[in-house]
């Protein structure tokens, strides 16, 4: 079943001489991790809200094409009723925090309150939601002192305590350091295990690898390539159009120059890709496999 | 500047069991009683004899002595050298030093005045010592107040302490790079622009994004909210404040019917 | 039932995550303020902010919150001055939509209405709830007009309208430049942005003169306290 269907969308923000999203076709199946990548201002943020309904809900503006979410047509419904499909996760972890709260747990009890959730069944969920995004242990804490990765997870939390179909990250890591990077992508990694439909932008080229069932490169507003990590990933296009490339696929095609990768093998985007594809042609027809 | 949430004081005690609208229906009573009674030594009592006790009983007499004496210290003073030396209504002078006197009339003025205030801010603090401000607000939200009212209050109390620990580090570096915050009024009123800019940008730009974070958590969703946090409320306490709400009656309906 | 309707449209989520950061502003700087001893309170600036984008009535409630989480956290004398707050926002809302929030020298008119209504509000507050003597230092010149032999409440209301007009110009114009220095497209964000667009001239232009007076008029009125109490 479709979870997201984006028919021929094309999204101007108001008081923008030119559409930030054109002509844009995508269907995103249950369970499925979709990944967006592109470069500075080629709309990753701006489809992450169209999926999540804040665009046209929020941000106005004009909106051409259809939307479905879980269902139901975009435009013709609202916000309040567009997030109990879809959920929102975004760069700052800081700005994220309703700012109404005083201890996480609270805080993640925020959108259950607002939904008129009963006490009982909110505390069952917020349990779940606590250990799923492994910070049981912060729940009387402050939301605000903590770490950016435990915020980020307290924000994810927030929202898939709400239980939406589609969770929609916007660069969640972006704003983190190493470590906390690593906690958020290891909830990320839990969820899809548990078969969430994800859709994500991101530019770690090599997370994306990692977790992407389908990628969609965008430059500029349009759908430049898409397809699988494999094919996607290492696209020459993609640099050509200031997307970055793993810098494992930019060290195959310089030993490709070089005679050193075979030409019949795919290019790595990631670490595992490479050492296999260093390893030989037995290694390499697993990676052409994998691929 | 001292960034601190609130007043609140986690203790167990009686006076942080009561309900929270019962704290605050007590406060009003003390407010009205002190201002609307002419009898010229009521404040005192029922702040020896009403407020200083509850503090007591809350477990948070230390703080709420200290508290109080640091709030209106500086305004006690002021207001006993300025009423007694120029109080309108002053006739006998109980002593002179050179051209001032000083009038009986203007420090018994004062010192009802003084005492007035010293019930109204002291009652609030007994309210606001032993309750968090969190759960006031679940407790005004479940009975009626709107939660936009509600969410404004308890993220103004978070986002101030948050700015002033921005605004002490912008302080900071701003000095380090030789800002003069002491010198003479020119140098002060130009500080100003470097201390405060990139404070209130700083802080506007922040609004889009969790007006967004909100509503992705159905902020604005039509239906009832519930509350995660259960306050306990008794009969008792129903009772109590009716009884309150006679006494503001009673104070208000003698003071209009003496006057 | 129009009323509340267009009420209600002023509330929208921005305004509703402003108002807290408006207030913080409030407190903030009033603190600064008093940090960098200025002879001014300045403690109006996210009130008058939120009064020009949102509306006269988000305006009123910044002011009247301000003053309530004032007196929670830092001052609970803060409590029984809400009305001047309330009525410097709305009065500040009403201006902006009467369009005089669009230049400098409009602004200034804006200032001035609002230091005359917080001058006549503050007024009762101070005779019946202090006697007229408050803990700010402009009660000196309560004092001093007490001594010629004016009446409490002429003498309260001349000290407070000789007092407000350098503070709320000053708080005005600070707010103007802070809207001047907003981007377009942040500002469209709020229910009321149209109050803010200007009439001519670069916003960076008006920003600055805006910031000029203001230090100008504070300087002045600092030196003529100075030159006054001696
Ligand atoms: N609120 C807005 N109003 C008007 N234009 C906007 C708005 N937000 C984004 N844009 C414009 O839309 C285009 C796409 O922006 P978007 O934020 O979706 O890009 P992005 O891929 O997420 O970029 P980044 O990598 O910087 O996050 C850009 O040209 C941007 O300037
Ligand atoms: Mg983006």
């Amino acid at each position: 079943m479709a979870i997201l269907t984006i028919n021929n969308l094309t999204y101007q923000y108001p008081s923008s001489p030119q559409p930030a999203l054109k002509d844009i076709s995508l269907t995103l199946e249950s369970g499925e991790f979709l990944a967006v990548i592109g470069a500075n201002g080629a709309g990753k943020s701006s489809l992450c809200y169209t999926a999540a309904g804040f665009i046209p809900h929020f941000f106005r503006g004009e909106l051409n094409g259809q939307v479905l979410i879980d269902g139901v047509d975009s435009s013709q419904s609202n916000l309040n009723e567009l997030v109990l499909h879809a959920g929102l996760v975004f760069q700052n972890p800081f700005n994220q925090i309703s700012g109404s709260k005083f201890t996480v747990y609270e805080e993640i009890a925020f959108g259950l309150e607002n939904l008129g959730i009963a006490r009982e069944e909110m505390k069952a969920r917020i349990d779940e939601a606590l250990a799923l995004t492994n910070i049981a242990d912060l729940g009387k804490r402050s939301p605000y002192a903590l770490s950016g990765g435990q915020q980020q997870r307290v924000a994810l939390a927030s929202i898939l305590v709400m239980q939406p179909k589609l969770l929609v990250l916007d660069e969640p890591t972006s704003q983190l350091d190493p470590i906390g990077t690593q906690e958020v992508f290891q909830v990320i990694r839990a969820m899809t295990k548990r078969g969430m439909t994800i859709l994500m932008a991101e530019h770690k080229i090599e997370q994306v690898a990692e977790f992407a069932d389908r990628v969609i490169a965008l430059d500029a507003g349009e759908i430049l390539l898409e397809g699988t990590p494999g094919e996607v990933l290492t696209s020459p296009l993609l640099p050509e159009r200031g997307v970055g490339i793993s810098r494992y696929t930019q060290v195959a095609r310089r030993a490709q120059a070089m005679g050193l990768w075979s030409k019949q093998t795919h290019l790595p985007a990631t670490l595992a890709q490479a050492v296999r594809g260093f390893g030989g042609a037995d290694a390499a027809q697993e990676v052409n496999d994998a691929a | 500047m001292r960034n601190r949430l609130s007043f609140y004081i986690p203790r167990q005690s009686l006076i942080h069991d009561l309900n929270p609208l019962t704290k605050l229906a007590l406060v009003f009573t003390f407010i009205i009683v002190a201002f609307s009674s002419s009898w010229y030594w009521l404040p005192t009592i029922l702040f020896f004899f009403g407020l200083v006790p509850l503090s007591f009983i809350g477990k948070v007499g230390k703080a709420f002595l200290r508290t109080t004496f640091r709030l209106l210290l500086p305004l006690f003073i002021f207001l006993f050298v300025m009423q007694s030396l120029f109080y309108p209504g002053g006739v006998t002078p109980l002593l002179s030093l050179w051209i001032f006197s000083v009038k009986l009339e203007g420090v018994q003025f004062a010192y009802l005045t003084g005492t007035r205030i010293l019930v109204m801010v002291s009652s609030f603090l007994v309210l606001l010592l032993t309750t968090h401000p969190s759960t006031l607000m679940s407790d005004l939200t479940r009975r009626g107040l709107p939660g936009a009212l509600a969410y404004i209050i308890t993220s103004t109390l978070q986002i101030i302490p948050q700015m002033q620990g921005k605004a002490n580090t912008i302080i900071d570096a701003q000095r380090s790079r030789g800002l003069d915050t002491e010198g003479n009024l020119f140098k002060r009123a130009g500080a100003l622009l470097p201390l405060v800019g990139p404070l209130v940008f700083g802080s506007l730009v922040d609004v889009e994004e969790r007006a967004i974070a909100i509503e992705a958590r159905a902020f604005n969703a039509p239906c009832k909210k519930t509350s995660l946090i259960e306050i306990s409320d008794t009969g008792f306490e129903t009772a109590l404040r009716w009884f309150f709400l006679l006494l503001m009656l009673a104070a208000i309906g003698s003071r209009i019917w003496l006057s | 039932m129009k009323l509340i309707d267009s009420i209600k449209k002023d509330f929208n989520t921005m305004t509703l995550v402003l108002i807290p950061v408006a207030i913080a502003i409030n407190v903030v700087i009033g603190q600064i303020v008093v940090l960098l001893r200025l002879p001014v309170y300045l403690d109006s600036i996210g009130t008058v902010l939120v009064a020009v984008l949102c509306g006269p009535w988000a305006g009123a409630l910044t002011g009247t919150l301000s003053n309530i989480i004032w007196g929670l956290i830092i001052d609970p004398n803060a409590f029984p001055w809400f009305p001047v707050a309330l009525f410097i926002g709305f009065v500040a809302g009403w201006c902006a939509i009467g369009g005089l929030f669009k230049s400098w020298w409009k602004v200034v008119i804006t200032g001035i209405l609002i230091a005359f209504t917080a001058a006549i509000v503050s007024t009762p507050i101070a005779v019946y709830l202090y006697g007229g003597i408050t803990a700010s230092g402009s009660s000196f010149i309560t004092a001093f007009l007490l001594q010629s032999g004016r009446d409490l409440v002429s003498a309260v209301l001349s000290t407070n309208f000789l007092v407000e007009p350098v503070d709320k110009i000053a708080t005005a114009l600070v707010a103007f430049a802070i809207i001047q220095g907003l981007s377009t497209r942040y500002i469209s964000r709020f229910p009321r942005s149209e109050n803010a667009a200007q009439e001519k001239g670069k916003r960076s232009t008006q920003l600055i003169i805006a910031i000029a007076v203001a230090v100008v008029l504070v300087v002045i009125a600092a030196t003529v306290l100075v030159t006054m109490l001696g």
